[in-house]
This record gives structure tokens, sequence and C-alpha cells, in this order.
């Protein structure tokens, strides 16, 4: 899978937990680029994230990534 | 020796020079040796027996070893078994000294100490942090002085090369460390020590209180808490900042928040932090959290199927956040499932709350209603005030009855005001420093106070500087070599 369908997937994952269609994430977004992306959101979105690759993040992942970006440098890893 | 004594003032300026003259490398030894005499000179004022230094001592070994065990070994059950050898122990050791009170002694800091030890062992067992393989290094980490006071939990990562490093002397640091600490002395000394008189007053009396005075009493317990802990909090990170070592931020203007979870990300923000990355996390990430959404969609609808587990592990968080305050009802009701039943309710209402808005044309960003939300957050908080000040919760529940029970703004000029504490000359002076507090807060939000100072000429610098100083030095509530709070809460009493 290339970078930029890692990017489509995660467009689709982010619309569907935070139910906004206008969503559309890059590299360098972070929780305070989105509304309703706090600390409860996360897990969700991590649990959403993950069925949708069918991977696993560590716990140091869920708690260290800074941005998008990173989260799918660690997905292309886990892949 | 109380951080607002003039003794520990003395003490401070003695630990500059020696910090400063000693070489770079002996700097976190010496610190170590000084966290350790503090720890000592405190049981000698609870009357501690000298083994009680055994206790964080023997908090220290076992994280450190289980971390080194966990760090060498390549076996997860054997990282996982160290793990939990070493949590219970710590948290069994906390849980029986300061809930229980089996020991001798509570040991200064113990609740903060462990905290900040277990998020190291955490760390290093989910490799998110490195291993400290010197004892006493870990040791400065868990019981590094200015935090055994009350605060702040810290984390490995960030206090790691500050702390070993060494230190110079450099002049701007040492200043704003001593402009924080004279910010924390007007918090405390001013504000909150006037503003016990009044809750003190109200609290212990409720029974011949009614209305507004019950509400008075209950705001002035906020403030109390507020300035007592954060100026606490202001003190012991100018103390850090003078020696180098930069403390994580503990408050960040709490009462300017909207909502209650906003308010929990701005209140106490290092215990919330460590609870999330520690215990709501990982309780979520479990495998009975991470079904529940599934197995109840099909009745539940996607909203709610993820609401509810989010609810249950808050739950759990809220009843230890609660817990950890004390340990009692009136804590786990007032600062723990009363704040989780805000959030749940606030949730599951949101729907309804955007009906409203809606229908009554109400904009979310106009200023106003910024402010109307920062009203209602503030009185929720202060309501759950009246039962973490209140000695058991029937107390709490009657007060609060109280409260309602009456329309009574009439005490605001009748002269009942400048009867419930403080006359009226004292009362203008904690009104006028609450303004100075409000103020600043503001201010802060956008860029920190001190560095706008320093823009200024040095008249208007130390013009300001001076004026605090002598501020807070003639309207303070304290006297020498005694503590001030001891001081207020004595004479109270009489």
């Amino acid at each position: 899978m290339s970078r930029e369908e890692v990017f489509e997937k995660l467009n689709a994952v982010f619309r569907d937990v935070f139910d906004e269609e206008s969503i559309t994430v890059n590299d360098s977004t972070t929780a305070d680029d989105i509304e309703g992306w706090d600390s409860l959101e996360h897990i969700n979105l991590i649990a959403a994230v993950e069925s949708e690759f069918g991977i696993k993040f560590s716990m140091g992942q869920v708690v260290t990534m800074k941005n998008v970006g990173e989260m799918a440098d660690i997905i292309l890893q886990k892949i | 020796m109380s951080i607002t004594s003039f003794s520990f003032l003395c003490f401070f300026a003695v630990l500059l020079v020696l910090y400063y003259g000693i070489p770079k490398r002996f700097q976190w030894g010496f610190l170590l040796l000084v966290s350790f005499a503090w720890f000592m000179a405190s049981l000698k004022t609870q009357d501690g027996a000298w083994y009680a230094v055994l206790y964080p001592l023997a908090a220290v070994a076992a994280v450190y070893f289980a971390a080194r065990l966990i760090d060498r070994t390549k076996e997860q059950r054997v990282k996982r078994a160290a793990l939990v050898c070493a949590v219970l122990f710590c948290i069994g050791l906390l849980c029986a000294l300061k809930f229980y009170r089996l020991g001798p002694v509570v040991p200064m800091g113990i609740s903060f100490y462990t905290l900040t030890l277990l998020g190291y062992l955490f760390d290093v067992y989910y490799e998110i942090g490195g291993v400290q393989k010197n004892y006493g290094k870990l040791a400065l980490f868990g019981c590094y002085f200015p935090t055994l006071i009350s605060g702040p939990i810290l984390k490995y990562q960030e206090m790691e090369r500050q702390l070993f490093c060494g230190h110079r002397f450099d002049y701007r640091r040492v200043t704003f460390g001593m402009q924080r600490m004279l910010w924390g002395f007007f918090k405390k000394l001013v504000i909150s020590e006037r503003m016990a008189l009044v809750a003190n007053q109200v609290f212990d009396h409720y029974e011949s209180y009614a209305g507004l005075e019950i509400w008075i009493g209950a705001v002035a317990f906020t403030f109390q808490l507020y300035t007592d802990f954060s100026g606490c909090m202001d003190i012991v990170l100018g103390i850090s900042e003078c020696l180098g070592i930069d403390l994580p931020e503990n408050f960040n203007a709490p009462f300017l928040a909207r909502t209650i979870s906003e308010y929990w990300r701005r209140w106490h923000i290092s215990l919330g932090n460590w609870l999330r990355e520690y215990l709501f996390y990982p309780l979520l990430r479990t495998r009975f959290f991470m079904e529940l959404p599934k197995k109840l969609k099909p009745r539940l609808g996607k909203r709610l199927s993820k609401q509810i587990p989010t609810f249950l592990a808050m739950f759990l968080l809220w009843f230890a956040i609660g817990y950890w305050h004390g340990g009692t009802w009136n804590f786990i009701i007032g600062s723990g499932l009363l704040h989780w039943f805000y959030i749940v309710s606030g949730e599951l209402l949101e729907p309804v709350f955007v009906k409203w808005r809606s229908a009554l044309r109400i904009e979310k960003t106009t200023r106003w209603f910024l402010w109307f939300s920062r009203l209602r957050t503030f009185f929720l908080v202060t309501l759950g005030l009246v039962f973490f000040r209140n000695a058991a919760v029937p107390d709490a529940l009657r007060m609060i009855g109280r409260g309602f029970s009456t329309f009574n703004p009439q005490v605001l000029i009748n002269g009942t005001l400048f009867s419930l504490g403080l006359d009226w000359i004292e009362f203008t002076i904690a009104a006028v420093s609450l303004l100075i507090l409000g103020v600043v807060s503001l201010l802060q939000q956008k860029e920190g106070v001190r560095q706008r100072l320093e823009r200024r000429s040095i008249l208007f610098r130390w013009a300001v500087l001076y004026a605090l100083l002598f501020y807070v030095i003639l309207l303070g509530q304290y006297g020498p070599g005694y503590s001030a709070s001891e001081f207020i809460y004595q004479n109270f009493r009489v």
C-alpha cells in the first residue's frame, strides 16, 4: 500500500469517527486541528484505525504519536 | 518546614549559593542529598521515626529493579510479572500508609513520588522511555525535593537531561524563578489565607447560614483551594526554575474553562495526564473494552455503543481521582463521581443543548456565551467542592439544601457580607487581590506575564516587582517562625 492510499483510507476513518465529511488529514495534522479530537476520541480513533488496517498499535505508540504523519509511518511499517 | 516560612527562605538562599558553588557534575548528588535531608526534616515535624525514610527508598528500589529486569529480558511474561509486582508493591505501600494509616507516619509526598516512579516504570514497559541504571539518579527523579511538597507528577523523559546534566548560574532564570515564587506567595498568603477565613466561618457553621451566604462561603473555598494549591505550585516551580530545572505546569487558569472536560485539562494537569496515560488508555485498550462497542452496536446504535464503554471506563477513572484525593466518600463524590456525572450528562444531553441553542439563536462563539459557559463551569466545580470541604456527604447535602432554601440578595448590602470572617477593609483587600489574579490569568493566556514585563523599562519592571513584594509583605497573613495556615486556623478557632 502506498502512502497516498494510507492517507485516503485514513481520511475515511477520520470522517467516520468525527462525523465530519469535510475532514482531510495530512502529515502535520494534529489533535488541535480537528474539533472533537480529545483524549476520549483519541482511543476511539485508534481502535477504528486498527480495525481498518488490521493492525495493532502498542501502548507506547498510542500515547507518543505526534501527528497523522507519524501514524501513517507506523501503519506502513506494520502492514 | 513550611515553604511560606522565613526559615525556608533562609534555607533556600544557602541552598542556591552551595548549588551554584559546587562543580556541575556534583549538582545532582547534592540535590539528592538535599531531597532526603528535606524528607528527614519533615519526619521530625511529624514526630515520625527515622526509618520512615525507608519507604521512599523501598519504592525506588522496587521500581529500579523491575525496570532493569523489563529492560534486560526478552520474555514478555517476565516483563509483565516484574511490572505487576512492582506496581502492586508501590500501590500497596501507598494505600497502607496513606489511606489506612498502618505506618508510623504518612511519608511526605508519597502520592506524588509513587505516581512519578510508576509512570517511569510504565514508560520502560511500553518502550516509550529509556531505563535509568543508577539507583541514586532514579531516587532523585522520584524524590526531587520541590515536588515532594505537592507535585507536580513528573515524566522521566522530560526530566532526565535537566536533572542530571548540571546547571550554570543563569541570572535570567534565577530572577524568573524568584518572580514566580513571589507570585505564589501572593496567591497563598494574601488571597488563600483570607478566603480561608470566610470558608471556615461558613462551612463550620453552615446551619446558621442560608441562601447567598452559603454560596459566598462555597465560592470562597473554591478560591482558597485554587490559590493555595496553584500558589504552592508557583513556589515549587519557581524554586526549581532557580535551580535551572523546569517542572511541568500543573495549572492553566482552570476557571477560564468553558466545560468540565476543559477544566480537568487546566486543573492538576500532571495528575490528569498520568491517569489518562497509565490508567484510562490501558483500560480502554483491554479486550473487554475493545469488544464492548461491537457487542452493543446492534442494540444501541453507533453513537451510544461507542459512548457507553468510554463512560464506564471514565467511571473507574473518576472514582480513582476521587479516591486519590482522600479516600472517603466526600472526596470520591466531590472531586470524582460528581464530575463524571457532569461530563456524562453533558455528552448525553448535547443533542438537546444543540436544539436549545438553535431555537434561542445562541451563537456558541459570542462573548457573552463564553462567559456564561465559564460561570456555569465555575458553579459546577464549586458545587463539587462543597462535598470536598465538608466532613461527610450528609453535611454537604444539607449545606447545598440551605443554599437553595432562600433568596436573600440583601446580604450584599446590609452588612452581612462583612460579618463572614473579613471586615470591610480585609474584604476589599481580598477583592482587589482576586481582581489582580484574574487580570494576570487572562493576560497569561496570550503571553507569559514575566516575558511581557521583561520588555518594559527597568524602572517599570522594578516598580511592579517591588510593589508586589511589599504588597505581599504588608498584606500577607503570616508571621516569622510559624506556618501561615496554622496561624490563621489557630486564631480562628479560639
